[in-house]
């Protein structure tokens, strides 16, 4: 993927981002920090999945640099992760995944349900795990290095 | 210490206010206690789950005062988390009086949801955005788009008729797909597919999904369960009002 894809696929996911963000009722003032957030899990993804197959190990190197920029949004921006973090998930999300899966069930493509489902949770616990080992890092590390809070 | 019912009915009036706006649970707990410990609360406890708070506290040692609450999830408003956390924080460094914080909390039940124009718009530009991020082409984008800000359309209706969710998700399915389909038989959409899973992003439950297991990972196994299956029943009936509208499709001999 060259640069101008990178640009594209990041302009893109952003603007989704942003306006499920927005469907959200995320503060104004916060709009772009959302679109970041979710932009750079996309992106990093999408790399991963030059280099790689599997969507599952994409996911959950992804999830890690977003959910760094979601806490160190949340540090610099004095606002709850969850803002950040709900909504740059977003197209990481397996969604599609959980459709598929249902679809498939429903017109008794058995095997495929299999297939589609186990990849489903796998992601979901793929992007769970990233989360949970970036939010029990020590806090410190998230400080900011300027401003404000970094004189106190 | 302040009075031990107006303390407890605080903390639990702004669990109630994060619960029903989509906060995580353990943070709803977090807050509680920490805004019950700011006044004062010595034996101050909490459960929370998915749709439920249950909170004691304790005066003098002896008198137990208990609260609980029913929770019915109702949609994600950030700006009220944002709100209540705000509010916490300052409660947290003894800057908010008892009544101001009751007076805050009311303020914070009034923030605005947004205009429907708004919704309409935002609803269809992430169908679109999703469409092309999922391998879809710019007049799929149109088609999305569009499928997206009627969808919203029927989700505001449903919501203000009460109309059960799980039938609300199957409609919604439902209009998206014939939308779809209109689109690629007038030859504006290029890709069906694509077309439908940009759309349906804003009803699949890829959050719950996660959030379950996230719920999981942090020993809230019943919230976690509650979550699961409300991500699983909500796909099924997802998929149910795809499949009905493309089967029908089919049997009219409608070539997609």
């Amino acid at each position: 993927m060259n640069i101008w894809d990178s640009l594209y696929q990041f302009l893109v996911s952003f603007g989704g981002t942003l306006a499920f963000g927005i469907l959200f009722h995320v503060p104004r003032r916060q709009y772009v920090a959302c679109g970041l957030t979710g932009a750079a899990g996309w992106v990093v993804y999408m790399w991963m999945m030059q280099v790689q197959t599997s969507t599952v190990v994409a996911s959950l190197v992804a999830v890690l640099p977003l959910t760094a920029l979601a806490r160190l949004f949340a540090n610099r921006r004095k606002a709850p992760i969850t803002l950040f973090l709900l909504c740059g998930i977003f197209p990481l999300v397996p969604g599609a995944g959980i459709y598929y899966t249902a679809y498939y069930f429903i017109t008794n493509q058995t095997d495929l349900t299999v297939i589609k489902g186990a990849e489903t949770i796998k992601i979901a616990g793929a992007l769970a795990l990233g989360m949970v080992l970036i939010l029990s890092l020590p806090s410190r590390l998230f400080q900011p290095l300027f401003g404000k809070s970094a004189l106190k | 210490m302040e009075n031990c019912h107006s303390v407890l009915e605080l903390a639990v009036q702004a669990g109630e206010i994060l619960l029903e706006n989509g906060a995580e649970v353990f943070r709803v707990q977090q807050t509680m206690e920490i805004m019950a410990a700011a006044y004062g609360a010595d034996g101050f406890h909490v459960y929370v789950l998915t749709n439920g708070i249950f909170a004691s506290m304790q005066e003098d040692g002896k008198n137990q005062v208990a609260r609980l609450e029913n929770v019915p999830q109702s949609s994600v408003h950030l700006a009220r988390i944002d709100a209540v956390n705000t509010l916490s924080r300052q409660v947290a460094q003894g800057q908010v009086s008892m009544e101001d914080a009751f007076a805050r909390l009311e303020e914070i039940r009034q923030i605005p949801t947004l205009s429907l124009p708004l919704q309409l718009l935002a609803c269809g530009a992430g169908s679109g955005f999703f469409a092309v991020l999922f391998g879809g082409t710019w007049p799929d984008f149109a088609c999305a788009f569009l499928a997206g800000f009627l969808l919203q359309l029927l989700l505001w209706q449903a919501e203000k008729n009460h109309v059960n969710k799980i039938i609300t998700k199957l409609l919604g399915a439902a209009l998206v797909t014939a939308v779809a389909a209109v689109c690629m038989v007038v030859g504006v959409g290029r890709d069906m597919d694509k077309i439908i899973i940009g759309s349906i992003m804003p009803l699949v439950p890829g959050i719950a999904m996660t959030m379950a297991i996230r719920d999981f990972f942090n020993g809230d196994y019943l919230s976690g369960t509650i979550r699961l299956m409300d991500a699983l029943i909500i796909g099924l009936s997802i998929a149910a009002g795809v499949g009905a509208v493309l089967t029908f499709a089919a049997e009219w001999g409608v070539q997609l």
